[in-house]
């Protein structure tokens, strides 16, 4: 007979309201292919559409499809935080380089509020060389020697505005929708709207690199209001790469098929006893939680990657870093993952120390980061991936054309403070339009004065690509319907391919 | 088929239908039910464009008023009587597309406009939302005509559940068998097994009054008290730790303790609620009423370098007016922050005049989180008495009154970091005033009235500098100085006399300078509070200096417990509250006073503070105090709410399955039961409908999958809370230690790693490691793994309702966690001292402990075979018994180790994590 995995029976049994003839019958099939590895590459899932996105108790997690066509199955997001610089990465600003020096005039700082400067402080010229690269012609500056072989695959945003210049608000805003926390980020919302491929591996990962998770905490990949089987999981790089998937010292695998055998058959019973389809639902995330065991620490396990592999990369088994992250996004969004969230510390530029400085670390930042994403891009383009893949990449704001003067003094290294009014984020793949560039900003890179995004056009752009329209991918809460975009957001059309 | 009209009899019957038919449908309209039938319409497919949000042309719903007056046309779309030449109308039949309603979406239903029809024809009449209207006395359901032979077991809420489940063609089950019953009502009331004397003292009665006994002792335990405060503490959003970025310790736990003792004291609810939203303005409020009000001190507080204090000092307010409505109120307010309610009748303003109760308490995001009381031990206590005795002797009542406050609650302190104007000073990482060299500071509209001394709390590491107040600009004389010397111990308390008589307020002005100081970047002293006050009685007396020695010990750092609490601003130092433009708190716009909205409050009566706000919510008048309550407690035993929204009780939350229920459950608790947690309680236990079986056939399945009419005892997996506390029990490690600082049982690595934490998590030490999950550490950014898997929330905020899952990462917790699989090895010792030479019995044993019924022999064999299973693989390779049992205690046996895994794979039964 078929074999179809026992959680996706149990979830069409509860549809049914199921027999229990039915049930008994795939049980025993299901206990069988406890015998491992069938399921262990993927599962089919119900090709129906359920519809709605009504969560189902017995597996919330499965697959179901986007209420739209979507050109998109999965996300990367690549997250600098702590923001990086857009004048030495992608918004090449001749201008700024002669007024280098100067005082800012005053029309760009009264009324305003800085999270460090005072008082007046110099414009900064960029701290990089620009060229144009690629067929599209695009700007980049020389801290990115790998990333012109990829540009002509990218949408690069040149004129992104957010509304919070400190870090934390602003990366709940740019993952949640708002600048408080309590509401679901992102990649909650497209687990809860899509369901997730591999049931053997989390929904939704998030990876963190440089040492620190962001300044917005757990936060930024939680549920809020929505079930917490939504929000991210952490896999981690030392210890359990997910919480508690070891088993206790002594126990083996075969141990635990045995445990997980008797733990179901019982469970079988008590069905037998109660017509609870809870019952069936939790003998399937037995099984699941069985399988994770083994897929979570495979595709966590970068070390069988080929050599040429990790020289594209730039990755070294064994170690946390952000080029190891960047590998693992791609085999997981290869294992069927809905949204890997990635995070990478250190980006916070404000030159008070040489790991801050324009110069110095920022640079170090730029080299890191260039490699591995360019290797991201291009990997994912040479399996098939990037057309099926959206991948963005930006920081929670931008930086501001001025050198920081902390507390009314310039800072030792130069640096530049946070700015909130115009700074840079690219997506490429996933049906987003290749080699373009879309917004402009003034001569000095301060303000937006053509094509000018929010972060909500960003996330209902975002959604768009997975066959979410923002408006109407709501959940009831507090009274009202709630969704990403709050009430704002319009998709950017003009970077859709 | 046709019909044929066969005679004349049967023709004139067919045509008196008809016409009456007639008559029905076209002559005679029923009157419309506002909420019933027209509130859905308009809240569905109108209001978003027409209601507290947006006003598209100049028309809204939501109050009868706006919908009746003129719209931006100059005609009101509503003519009361006449459906007919009423625009709103009109337009729902339009043929041009951009003149129709609902603008671009579907159209109405032919049935939908007929309603707005007859209700616009029948006066347009608005109506209360049921639940805004007061709680009648209800009438309890006779049973209907058949009453005699139905089933006659059942308790007044039975006969509720019996009417609606007549009109389905469902019956209630039968009682479940006594030990289901058992374990279920344990699980229930307590959070975990009953004690074993309990359950052998019931299991043996066999008396009608044996499960009534069973109820009244369960009540009694304080056990009792821990678990409802499991409850409490998601709507309280209580945490151990401040929140946001930088998420620092907040010691909070004397006010879960509260929690325990007033639930087991079954404090009267409107007691419960009116020290916690009220107590310190209790008439000389005790300690423990001070405590309740920690309750709205859970709120979070920024540490963040660079955050302004204001900001989240609002927040905070915010919160406070958004949780006491969703805890105790059962309804979503926070939108009304930003605009008027989209769909219930609360309009912008009220929101802020409701802030305006909360908006002048004294706390304002110090790193201290001031004020607190303080809970003094050990030698403060005896110190304590004798500063108040002295007080009580020597000084005049507002002397006195002072002195006791200051020393209580450490107020009226002027916090450091409100000082502005800042000269070569800076408020530190936003937390304290730091002076340098020559520096100047500036403290606004100081009230100086019969102000003989001042006391400041400050640290130096200047070896010694010159401190000067001044009022006015600076220019005149100081009126206080002294000079400071180096502090050696941390902070330090000095009190320096005020020579002048100054009267009124003023703008205090602050100089610091040394001429130790060489760089002006060098660090000059760091204050904590300024503290104006008249002269510590006594003067005169010999013992003076004795007394005022221990005043200044006690102040500045007593032997005390130290918990954040709610105090209010001294009347002269008021805050004003304004209405924020869009929710946005920079954009101030009008003045309001502290009110509830007017829907609650159609006299206009005057509310002055939150006790008053309290004295509202708990007038039985108050529709929606009881119902609230009730449905929680409701959804605590049953699984779901009588209103599934627990948290909004508004015309967007789900209607009541059973409203009469509803009703009468909160009437008796205001009324017959004064209030009792505990009697409401039992009143749920002892009906019928809560005691019958959950065993269901697949006919009551079909017809009611989500047991809306229970016509079963739902089946409910345990809350995270519950899964813990009775793993402990089952495996006899259970600890019933109360209250006290929270602890650290197992915790993976690598859970707290926030930013600028350099705490760690220190695993407890002995009985500590066992204790309810109540008491286990909460840090907000790095909640307890557990509690997460299963549901909990982060306590960023309250939430009202866990939504329950069922996921994979609960079942490798159960398995995996170090938690489970101690509790899993200590099992596996008891019931092999028990039966050591029975694996049957003691397989049997364990099952029976665990679920509270003997297993099904299926079962037990295959529980017998996995344990065999692991023998032989333990045979094979008996390294790993040693890796199993790591503790140096144990006795390392083969048959421990399998019967370890058996009694792991016993905790993870569906039967054992659910309540049958």
């Amino acid at each position: 007979m078929k074999k179809l995995p026992i959680h996706q029976e149990a979830k069409k049994l509860e549809l049914e309201f199921h027999t229990r003839r039915h049930f008994l019958q795939q049980c025993r099939t299901g206990m069988g292919m406890l015998a491992l590895g069938s399921l262990l590459d993927g599962c089919n899932f119900f090709g129906e559409d359920m519809g709605n996105h009504s969560i189902s108790h017995a597996n919330p997690l499965a697959a179901k499809a986007s209420p739209l066509p979507g050109k998109a199955k999965s996300v990367i997001f690549l997250h600098m935080a702590g923001a990086p610089s857009q004048l030495e990465m992608f918004d090449f600003k001749p201008a700024l380089q002669k007024m280098d020096g100067m005082d800012c005039p005053d029309s760009f700082i009264q009324g305003k509020k800085f999270a460090f400067i005072r008082g007046v402080p110099k414009l900064l010229g960029p701290q990089a060389e620009f060229k144009q690269y690629g067929e599209s012609g695009i700007w980049l500056s020389n801290h990115m020697p790998y990333f012109p072989s990829v540009v002509d695959d990218v949408a690069i945003l040149k004129a992104v505005s957010t509304d919070q210049f400190n870090h934390a608000p602003a990366q709940l805003l740019m993952h949640c929708g708002t600048a408080r926390l309590g509401r679901p980020s992102m990649g909650s919302w497209v687990t809860y709207g899509l369901g997730t491929e591999n049931s053997n591996l989390p929904g939704f990962v998030v990876l963190t690199s440089g040492g620190r998770n962001p300044d917005a905490g757990k936060s930024v990949w939680g549920s809020g209001f929505l079930p917490s089987v939504y929000q991210g999981v952490q896999c981690r790089s030392e210890g359990d790469p997910v919480l508690f998937l070891k088993d206790p010292n002594g126990i083996d695998r075969d141990m635990r098929k045995a445990s997980i055998e008797a733990i179901n058959k019982v469970n079988e019973i008590s069905y037998q006893e109660f017509q609870d389809p809870e019952i069936l639902s939790r003998i399937s995330q037995y099984e699941m939680a069985f399988n994770m065991q083994i897929a979570v620490p495979d595709v966590m396990n970068i070390s069988d990657e080929p050599e040429y592999i990790h020289r594209m990369y730039g990755t070294k088994p064994g170690k946390e870093s952000f080029a190891n992250n960047i590998l693992l996004a791609r085999k997981l969004v290869e294992k069927g993952v809905r949204f890997v969230q990635l995070f990478d510390w250190g980006w916070d530029s404000h030159g008070t120390d040489p790991g801050t400085a324009l110069d110095l670390g920022f640079i170090q930042k730029c080299r890191e980061n260039d490699q591995a994403v360019t290797a991201l891009l291009t990997d994912l383009k040479q399996r098939g991936l990037l057309d099926e893949t959206l991948v963005v990449w930006g920081g929670e704001f931008g930086r501001t054309p001025m050198q920081e003067n902390r507390d009314g003094k310039q800072n030792v290294f130069k640096g530049r403070d946070h700015h909130s009014d115009a700074f840079c984020m690219w997506m490429a793949g996933g049906g987003i339009r290749k080699g373009f560039t879309y917004g402009e900003t003034d001569e000095i890179g301060y303000n937006a004065v053509d094509g000018k995004v929010s972060v909500f056009d960003v996330q209902a752009t975002i959604l768009k690509q997975l066959g979410f329209e923002h408006t109407s991918f709501t959940y009831p809460f507090q009274g009202r319907n709630f969704r990403l975009t709050d009430v704002f957001g319009k998709v950017i059309d003009p970077i859709i391919a | 088929m046709p019909i044929h009209f066969k005679s004349p009899v049967f023709l004139s019957i067919s045509i008196a239908t008809s016409l009456s038919l007639v008559y029905f449908l076209f002559l005679h309209q029923p009157q419309v039910d506002y909420n019933a039938d027209v509130k859905p319409i308009l809240n569905q497919k109108c209001i978003s464009c027409h209601g507290g949000v947006k006003k598209k042309g100049g028309f809204s719903l939501l109050f009868q008023e706006e919908a009746l007056s003129p719209t931006e046309s100059g005609k009101p779309a509503i003519i009361a009587g006449d459906a007919q030449n009423s625009e709103m109308i009109k337009r729902l039949y339009a043929k041009d597309l951009d003149e129709r309603m609902p603008y671009h979406e579907e159209e109405l239903s032919d049935q939908e406009k007929k309603i707005l029809e007859r209700w616009i024809d029948q006066g347009a009449k608005f109506s209360t939302h049921w639940a805004y209207l007061p709680v009648q006395k209800t009438t309890v359901p006779s049973g209907g005509f058949f009453a005699f032979i139905k089933k006659k077991d059942g308790t007044e809420i039975d006969r509720f559940i019996d009417q609606e489940l007549d009109e389905v063609g469902l019956n209630r089950s039968n009682e479940a068998d006594k030990k289901t019953l058992l374990r279920r009502v344990a699980l229930d009331l307590i959070g975990m097994p009953a004690p074993s004397q309990i359950q052998q003292s019931f299991l043996n009665d066999s008396s009608a009054h044996a499960y009534e006994i069973l109820v009244d002792s369960l009540l009694q335990l304080p056990a009792y008290g821990e678990r409802w405060t499991a409850m409490w503490m998601d709507l309280a959003r209580y945490a151990d730790s401040k929140g946001y970025e930088r998420d620092y310790i907040r010691s909070i736990f004397r006010y879960r303790d509260w929690l325990i003792n007033a639930f087991n004291q079954d404090k009267p609810y409107d007691h419960f609620i009116t020290e916690q939203l009220a107590g310190d303005l209790l008439p000389n409020p005790s300690d423990e009423q001070f405590l309740a009000t920690a309750f709205h001190r859970n709120t979070m507080n920024n540490d963040e370098g660079g955050t302004d204090n204001e900001e989240f000092r609002t927040a905070a307010v915010i919160d406070r007016v958004n949780t006491t409505w969703e805890t105790l109120l059962g309804t979503s307010f926070a939108c009304v922050q930003c605009h008027s309610h989209p769909y219930d009748p609360f309009r912008h303003e009220e929101y802020y005049s409701f802030m305006a109760f909360f908006n002048n308490s004294r706390d304002e995001d110090t790193y201290d989180e001031y004020p607190l009381l303080r809970e003094f031990r050990n030698n403060s206590i005896p110190q304590y008495d004798s500063v108040i005795t002295w007080l009580q002797t020597k000084a005049d009542p507002s002397t006195k009154n002072f002195y006791k406050t200051l020393v209580k609650t450490g107020q009226q302190c002027i916090n450091s970091l409100t000082a502005d104007s800042l000269t070569n000073a800076a408020l530190e990482d936003t937390k304290f005033l730091r002076m340098r060299k020559n520096a100047w500071a500036r403290i606004k509209s100081v009230g100086l009235t019969d102000k003989q001394v001042l006391y400041i709390r400050f640290r130096s590491p200047v070896k010694s500098g010159q401190l000067d107040f001044y009022v006015g600009s600076g220019s005149s004389k100081p009126f206080a100085s002294t000079q400071i010397k180096q502090t050696k111990d941390g902070w330090t308390l000095i009190s320096i006399p005020i020579k002048q008589k100054l009267n009124g307020r003023h703008d205090v002005l602050i100089h610091f300078d040394s001429p130790l100081l060489k760089n002006g970047n060098d660090n000059g002293p760091v204050f904590d509070w300024f503290c104006f006050a008249p002269s510590f009685p006594g003067v005169n007396d010999p013992s003076f200096h004795t007394y005022f020695q221990t005043f200044v010990s006690l102040l500045n750092r007593p032997d005390a417990e130290l918990t954040p609490i709610m105090m209010d601003n001294p009347s002269d130092l008021k805050r004003n509250t304004y209405v924020f433009e869009r929710g946005n708190w920079l954009l101030k716009t009008k003045l309001v006073e502290a009110g509830i909205p007017s829907i609650f409050n159609p006299q206009q009566k005057q509310f002055r503070n939150r006790l008053d706000l309290a004295r509202w919510m708990t007038d039985k008048k108050n529709p929606l105090t009881a119902r609230t309550m009730v449905n929680r407690l409701w959804e605590q035993l049953f699984g779901q709410g009588i209103v599934e929204t627990l948290e909004d009780f508004g015309s967007q939350g789900a209607l009541p399955s059973h409203q009469q229920l509803l009703d009468y459950l909160s009437y008796q608790f205001m009324h017959e039961d004064q209030w009792s947690i505990k009697k409401t309680l039992k009143r749920m236990v002892m009906s019928a409908t809560y005691r019958q079986s959950s065993i269901v056939d697949k006919k009551t399945i079909e017809k009611d999958p989500l047991n809306k009419f229970y016509a079963r005892a739902p089946r409910v997996r345990l809350s995270a809370e519950q899964i813990r506390d009775q793993a402990l029990v089952i495996c006899g490690a259970y600890s019933n230690k109360m209250f006290g600082p929270s602890v650290m049982p197992y915790q993976p690595d690598g859970i707290w790693a926030s930013p600028y934490d350099g705490r760690t998590w220190e695993q407890s030490k002995g009985e500590d490691l066992y204790r309810r999950a109540i008491y286990t550490y909460w840090k907000r950014t790095g909640p307890y793994p557990t509690q997460i898997n299963f549901d909990g929330t982060a306590r960023e905020v309250c939430v009202s309702r866990r939504i329950r899952t069922n996921t994979p990462l609960q079942a490798l917790n159960l398995l995996n966690d170090s938690t489970y699989w101690d509790l899993s090895v200590k099992f596996a010792q008891n019931i092999i001292s028990r039966y050591p030479t029975n694996l049957e019995k003691g397989i049997v044993h364990a099952y029976e402990t665990a679920v509270g019924n003997a297993p099904d022999p299926s079962k037990v064999k295959l529980l017998k075979q996995l344990y065999w299973t692991s023998v032989q693989s333990i045979q094979k390779n008996p390294e790993k018994t040693n890796a199993m049992l790591n503790d140096s205690s144990l006795h390392k046996t083969h048959a421990l180790a399998a019967m370890a895994i058996t009694a792991n794979a016993i905790l993870n039964l569906d039967e054992v994590i659910t309540k049958n």
